[in-house]
Order: C-alpha cells, then sequence, then structure tokens
C-alpha cells in the first residue's frame, strides 16, 4: 500500500491530525466546481466529501429516493463521521449535492455554510464576470469565518500550489497512457482521492516522489484498456474489479477524475478572474455542458489520446446529470465503432453482477485488441526495458 | 345522503377559459410560424416576435401520458434504450421519446423544433430542456441562467448575478432576430411585461380568497386557469381581462360564502404538481367533504406567497421590483425590469423549499389547512426535498399528513392508482371522517 492509499483509506485521522498540527479549519465540499485555492489562501484545509456504503437508517426523510452518495454523505454527518468538519460549501454542479448540502446544514445550522453559484452555462460572455464576483464574495465570506485576511499574496501561493498538483496529477495521467502503464487505474484513482482530502503542498511533495518511483518501475501486465465515463465515484472498487478480471482503467472521464486536474489557472492580474475562468473552461459537467457541446469531443478525445479499447459508463442510480446526458454519449460511442457498456450503480458495488458484465465486455473486446510488443513501444514512458518482449495479445 | 353545507355553483368563467384554450390549442396548429422548445419565463416574448411559438416539453409530456399509457410507455423506452435514465422526469421521457420514434400517438410526425430556449430554473433537469432536439437536429440553442445561493439577499452580490440574467435573455431575443430573420417588438414587449405586473395582481388575489371558508376556487378548478398567459400563450390584453373576470368572479363567490365543494368540511394541501394523468383523486376526495386549496407549486406562480408579519397578522411577502414609473427605453431596460433587480426571483416553489424551509407550515396556517397530502416523486430532482422531514414539521404544527409515492407528475409507471385511493380512504377515516355520498 502507497502512502496515498493508506491516507485514503485513513482520510478521517489525516484531518484530525492535521487540525491539531495547525490549529486549522477544515471546509468540506462536495462538487469539484469548488474553488479550494481560496480555501487554501484562507490557511483552512478543503476535503472532499466521500461516500462510502454503509447502513442507512437515518437520511431517509431528508433524502428519500435522492442518489446515494449524497445520502451516505449526509449520514456521516448526522452519525458523526464528519465530526472534525468546521463547514461546508456547495459550489453549484448537481442538484442532489444540493440537497445533501441544505440537509447538512439545517442538521448542523451552527456551520459555517456558503454556496457559491457556477452558471451552469459557462460559455456566456458575462458567465466569468458572475463567477468571478462569485470568487469575491466567498473570499470575504472566508476571512470573516477564519478571521484572516485572504492576501494577494496568499491567493498566488494557493494557485501555484494547486496548478502544480495539476500538473503532478497530469504526469500521473500520462504514464497511463505507455502501452503497459506503470500505474494501474485503482492505484491512480486513489492518489486522485487522496489529494482531495490532504493538504497540497503536502500531497505535491508525496506525489514527487512517488512518479520519480513510479517512472522506474517494470512495465505493467498486458490488460484490456478501459475508458471509465459516469458519475463522480468515491473509491477504486470498480478499477480494482476491473483490474481482477484483465481490464485496466487507462483513463477516465470523471468529475473526480481528469476534469479535477485537467486545465490549471493561467495567471492574469485579476486573480478572481483567473479562478472563474479555471473552474468555468475545465471539462464540462454534463448539466454545464448545453449550447457548444464540448463533452463528447472530450471523451473522443481522451479515448483516442490514451488508446483505450473500450469504454465502461458506471451511473449512479438517480444521477440526473448523467442521465439526461448519456444518450449522447452512447450516440457518439456508436457512431466510433467503440464498444462500451453501460451500468448503474450506487455506494455499492455489486461484485458477482459486476463481474459478470465487465468480464463479458473484456471476453469480447479482447480477441480484436491489437498491440505492437516492439521493444521501444513498451519503454516508451518508462526507463526499464522488459526482460522479454511481450507477446501481442493476438 | 348528508345535508350540503354550503352553497356551490359552477363557475361562470368556465366557458370562457374554454375558448380561449381553444384559441391557443388553434394557434400552435398555424404551420407558418417556428417552433421554439422551451418557455418563456420573462414575461411571453415569444408573442412579440411576429412568427414564433414557444412549446415547452413539461406539458406535452404530462399530456401524453395521461392520453396514453401505451405510448408514453413506448415512448420512455425508446429513451431508456438509447440512454437516457430510466429515473429521469416523464416530461423529457415522454415528449423527447417521441423525437426517437419520429411521430406522435396519432401517427403524424415527430413536430421537430426550430430552436431551443430552456427555462432556467435551479433543477438539473431543466437546465437540460431541449438538450436532445439540439443534440440530434441542426438547431440553435441558447441557454440561460438561474443563479442560485443561500441566505438573505445580498443586493451588491446580485449584480453581476442579474447583469448574467440579463445577458442571456438579450442574447437570446437579438439572435432570434438574427437568425430567423424577425423584428422583435420592443414596443409590445414593454406593454406585456406591464400587464403581467397586473394579471399577478389579479392572481395573487384570487389565490389569496383560497383562505376563505368555505373556499370559492378548489385546486382543480384552479388547474385549468393558471396556466393562461403562460404556457397556454395569449394576448397579453385578453390574458388582463381574463384575470379580471375570474378575480371579480371568485371575489363575489367568497362575498357570498359560494363554495367550491358544497359538503367543505375538511382542506388538505400539497407540495409539487399531481399525478397529472389521475385528477380524478380531487373529485374522490370531495366524497368525504374534503377540498384542495392548492400547494405553494400552485400558488408562487401567481405570486400568492404568504408570511406572518412580526405583529401575528398574515401578508403577502414583499418583493423586490423596480419602481413601476422606471422609464423602459431600451431593450436592456425592459429585460431587466422583466427579470427584476432579484437575481433569484421569481421564488417559485423549488427555491422556496430552500430559501424558506417553513414555507409549507406558513402555507398550512393561512390556508387552515387540516391535512396534507405530500407526493414523493422519484423522478424530479427537487422533486422529494425533504419530504418527510416537511410531513414531521407539519404533524407538529397539529396538521395530518399522508404520501404517495410515484416515479414523477409526468410518468405513470409508478403510481398505484387503486393503492392510492385506498390510502385516502384509510387516511380519511383515521381522522374521523366517512364519506358523505
Amino acid at each position: 500500500m502507497n502512502q496515498f492509499q493508506e491516507i485514503y483509506a485513513n482520510r478521517h485521522d489525516y484531518a484530525r491530525a492535521w487540525k491539531a498540527r495547525t490549529g486549522g479549519k477544515v471546509l468540506g465540499y462536495i462538487e469539484t466546481y469548488m474553488p479550494e485555492e481560496l480555501v487554501y489562501a484562507a490557511g483552512a484545509l478543503p476535503v472532499r466529501l466521500l461516500a462510502r456504503h454503509a447502513a442507512d437508517d437515518v437520511t431517509d426523510r431528508q433524502m428519500h429516493g435522492n442518489c446515494y452518495a449524497t445520502k451516505d454523505m449526509l449520514r456521516q454527518f448526522i452519525q458523526g463521521e464528519y465530526g472534525y468538519i468546521d463547514g461546508l460549501v456547495h459550489a453549484e454542479g448537481c442538484q442532489w449535492a444540493f440537497h445533501c448540502y441544505q440537509n447538512i446544514i439545517n442538521n448542523r445550522p451552527d456551520f459555517f455554510n456558503h454556496y457559491v453559484f457556477v452558471p451552469d452555462y459557462p460559455d456566456a460572455r458575462t458567465s466569468k464576470n458572475a463567477l468571478r464576483s462569485e470568487m469575491e464574495v466567498f473570499k470575504t465570506h472566508l476571512e470573516q469565518w477564519t478571521g484572516t485576511e485572504i492576501t494577494l499574496s496568499a491567493i498566488d501561493r494557493a494557485i501555484d500550489i494547486y496548478n502544480q498538483n495539476r500538473g503532478l496529477l497530469r504526469r500521473l495521467y500520462e504514464l497511463r497512457k505507455a502501452d503497459f502503464p506503470v500505474v494501474r487505474g485503482s492505484e491512480a484513482m486513489e492518489i486522485m482521492l487522496a489529494c482531495q482530502v490532504m493538504d497540497k503542498a503536502e500531497a505535491n511533495e508525496k506525489l514527487e516522489a512517488f512518479l520519480e518511483e513510479a517512472e522506474t518501475r517494470a512495465p505493467g501486465e498486458d490488460a484490456v484498456r478501459i475508458m471509465l465515463i459516469g458519475s463522480e465515484t468515491w473509491d477504486a472498487e470498480l478499477e480494482k474489479l476491473i483490474e481482477s478480471l484483465g481490464g485496466n482503467v487507462v483513463i477516465d472521464e470523471l468529475d473526480n477524475g481528469s476534469s479535477y486536474f485537467w486545465n490549471e489557472v493561467v495567471w492574469q492580474k485579476d486573480r478572481y478572474m483567473a479562478l472563474a475562468r479555471r473552474y468555468l473552461e475545465r471539462p464540462h459537467h454534463p448539466v454545464k455542458d448545453n449550447n457548444w457541446r464540448r463533452r463528447p469531443e472530450h471523451i473522443f478525445r481522451l479515448y483516442e489520446d490514451w488508446q483505450a479499447d473500450c469504454a465502461v459508463i458506471a451511473k449512479q442510480i438517480y444521477c440526473h446529470p448523467h442521465g439526461t446526458d448519456n444518450y449522447v454519449v452512447w450516440k457518439l460511442l456508436r457512431e466510433r465503432h467503440i464498444p462500451y457498456h453501460f451500468f448503474e450503480r450506487d455506494t455499492t458495488l455489486p461484485k458477482a453482477e459486476t463481474s459478470t458484465r465487465i468480464e463479458s465486455l473484456v471476453s469480447m473486446v479482447k480477441p480484436g485488441v491489437n498491440r505492437i510488443s516492439g521493444i521501444n513501444k513498451v519503454g516508451m514512458f518508462s526507463s526499464v526495458i522488459p526482460s522479454e518482449p511481450r507477446e501481442a495479445t493476438r | 345522503m348528508t345535508k350540503q353545507l354550503w352553497e356551490t355553483r359552477p363557475l361562470e368563467i368556465w366557458q370562457r377559459a374554454k375558448e380561449l384554450r381553444a384559441q391557443w390549442e388553434h394557434s400552435i396548429e398555424e404551420k407558418d410560424k417556428l417552433v421554439g422548445q422551451g418557455q418563456t419565463y420573462a414575461g411571453d416574448w415569444s408573442a412579440c416576435f411576429p412568427a414564433i411559438r414557444v412549446i415547452e416539453d413539461n406539458p406535452v409530456g404530462a399530456k401524453m401520458a395521461s392520453d396514453s399509457d401505451e405510448f408514453s410507455r413506448i415512448c420512455r423506452l425508446a429513451m431508456e434504450s438509447r440512454g437516457w435514465g430510466r429515473e429521469i422526469c416523464g416530461y423529457h421521457l415522454n415528449c423527447w421519446g417521441a423525437q426517437f420514434l419520429g411521430h406522435q400517438r396519432d401517427g403524424s410526425g415527430f413536430p421537430y423544433r426550430d430552436f431551443v430556449v430552456p427555462f432556467p430554473d435551479v433543477c438539473d433537469q431543466h437546465a437540460k430542456r431541449g438538450q436532445q432536439p439540439m443534440d440530434l437536429s441542426p438547431i440553435p440553442r441558447w441557454q440561460g441562467d438561474y443563479p442560485m445561493y443561500i441566505g438573505p439577499r445580498d443586493a451588491a452580490r446580485e449584480e453581476a448575478l442579474v447583469d448574467h440574467r440579463v445577458y442571456c435573455l438579450q442574447k437570446e431575443l437579438n439572435d432570434i432576430e438574427r437568425v430567423f430573420d424577425q423584428k422583435f417588438d420592443d414596443g409590445r414587449y414593454a406593454r406585456l411585461i406591464r400587464e403581467r405586473s397586473i394579471q399577478h395582481g389579479y392572481m395573487s388575489e384570487v389565490l389569496f380568497l383560497m383562505a376563505n371558508v368555505p373556499t370559492p376556487i378548489s385546486v382543480k378548478d384552479l388547474y385549468s386557469f393558471y396556466t393562461m398567459g403562460g404556457l397556454t400563450k395569449l394576448a397579453p390584453e385578453v390574458v388582463t381581462d381574463f384575470f379580471r373576470a375570474l378575480r371579480d368572479e371568485i371575489k363575489w363567490r367568497a362575498d357570498n360564502q359560494i363554495a367550491a365543494v358544497g359538503n367543505e368540511r375538511y382542506r388538505w394541501m400539497e407540495v409539487h404538481p399531481p399525478a397529472w394523468h389521475y385528477l380524478r383523486y380531487y373529485r374522490y376526495m370531495e366524497q368525504y367533504g374534503a377540498v384542495c386549496i392548492g400547494s405553494p407549486y400552485t400558488h408562487a406562480g401567481g405570486g400568492a406567497q404568504v408570511e406572518q408579519k412580526p405583529d401575528g397578522t398574515w401578508g403577502s411577502r414583499e418583493t423586490v421590483e423596480y419602481p413601476e414609473d422606471t422609464p423602459m427605453l431600451t431593450r436592456e431596460d425592459v429585460t431587466r425590469i422583466a427579470l427584476t433587480p432579484d437575481a433569484r426571483a421569481p421564488y417559485h416553489f423549488k427555491i422556496d423549499e430552500y430559501l424558506r424551509p417553513q414555507s409549507l407550515i406558513e402555507f398550512a396556517r393561512f390556508y387552515k389547512c387540516d391535512g396534507a397530502l405530500l407526493p414523493i416523486w422519484r423522478g424530479g430532482v427537487g422533486c422529494d426535498m425533504w419530504r418527510k422531514e416537511q410531513a414531521r414539521r407539519l404533524k407538529e404544527a397539529g396538521v395530518s399528513v399522508m404520501h404517495y409515492e410515484g416515479s414523477q407528475p409526468g410518468d405513470r409507471t409508478d403510481l398505484d392508482e387503486h393503492g392510492f385511493l385506498d390510502r385516502l380512504d384509510i387516511w380519511m377515516e383515521s381522522q374521523g371522517l366517512e364519506k358523505l355520498v
């Protein structure tokens, strides 16, 4: 288990230890549209709320029929698992997350809370002005809460650290472009998730070390290369299952995956505008992908660039953003003859059913997979040359 | 047979409403107009273009479910088999399923839209309205936005948000002019916005009169009128006349204790839209002398939102508007006034549930409701917001509550109709009420 896996597995302990060490406040958030840089500049620790599977007999009256992941976040608050969190921010993404946010603050009226309006129409000329204004309001609210003035240099430092993190995560993903990736999909996802609950400066140090080590690893297994598309995720169970069946998730189009780090803050004199543009210009969440329709082409580009063999679309039950946008992804994949498998899940992953389905997909795709096993290709992203050239799958 | 408690008589305005409705239905058959998908949320601006009409998929989808269970099921299946979520709201699934099939229930071709103007809303699914017609046919789409935040109004914060809304609406109007070569009548739009304010005044009077015992109009009747000037698009002056006449008649009925339901002895409220294909439960409840007063859904649209003032009296909630004499000299002036200086306006029922969690209790108290029938719709984001928690609060306030579950108001799949009526019987009997007839 690497350090990120440990932190991800013990994320509550990590945050408590961070608080004890720094005396700072921890701010929870649900959607990855939350401008973490401002929170970091205020000296607080932004922590993404992660769902998990647990028996739930406390949220039904407040979130009946909602997506299970957001229900579970509320459950964790009610049952005290998130007792160390001092406040909550909702940056507008999906409405289930909004419900979750609202219900948490109903249960915790003493909480610091803030809502960041993120336009659903990110391409409008005025969207950046609206979000820029929201950034400034958020900054003021954060200052009142923490009692700390958020200086320009603190924002710049936060932007630098976050941009560095994005660059490192991009390097991590680039490793997965190799024919025989040295980093498995599950490992990458656990690193992603750990980064979303960690102090980014610390995460960057650990990532640097991890990447140095990973780049010296022997090439990984030959596996069917899979692209993962769909609702946000909170664990790497699906990636592990896929790996156990001869597949490997080499790329994803998830809000908590590649979309989380895809673009950096481009420096400009008006820092709030720079931040606003970063969040508006990131790969679009399905709800925010409307008039200009950037999402399907972005998916295809990822698929091509990471040389995936097929796609898995995993939608959370009740996920309305993806439930109203999937048809265009299916259409794209069908038109371009890309094999895919669609299934629904909640915070659990039914192993037997999902195994059967993924196994079928892998078995279907594998005979048609074309691999070049020449030595130079194998070593594309690795300084280690494999001892024996690998057999092409077929 | 129990003796009737109140005098009742049919509404005289019925015939006029039917004629206006027929007039609108005839108008949407006109072939020489461009058809937009969406809703004209800042006044019916489509009336200010010479040849444009705008249709929303919500009523289309609801009507499809009501007209034919079989065809709407086929439509929903067509959607699910192409990637749409099975729990997505039935308005979408019915209406756009027919686009995949390429035909309507009567075999006629699917009426493709010429452009899309979705209704900005806090609801995700509203934000995605009309995405499919744009994706699957080469038509333009103009997205609006619904700024939202929690807490008291912050005018300084809203400046950029209001500008954003005004920009989105102006872009729609300017682009439609350019793309379709149709001149927008700004003068007419200004008149329309003034008329809208008068219409809202009449409508809110009608809705507040429902606090009378007996109520002069039930929500079942109200559903036939409340879309006039909104979804049922008519000339603004006609709509104003209609609402004035409606207000006059309802006021007369209230003054003279003319009841919507002659045996009114129990008043209940709701929250969200009902099962549109199964409105007969309102009549069924009349057998118990029970009348539905409406819901924040029906009343918010008419501007009848109440609050208890610090001195204990009830009154209309204050809204933020530009002064009445604000000049409307440019298109921007009119769009600003149409959208109001309040970025989160209008405070419709979904927004209210976030910003004013006590609004259901206020509604129950003001309208003297004995019970609340709260649907739990699974197919709509926001449609089941803390429904059981609200039930708990209502019960604490002395209001009896019953839930029923279904897919969504425009989807028949999961509503057990017989079971629903049985539960209504049990609910009424548990409160000591028996059928009067």
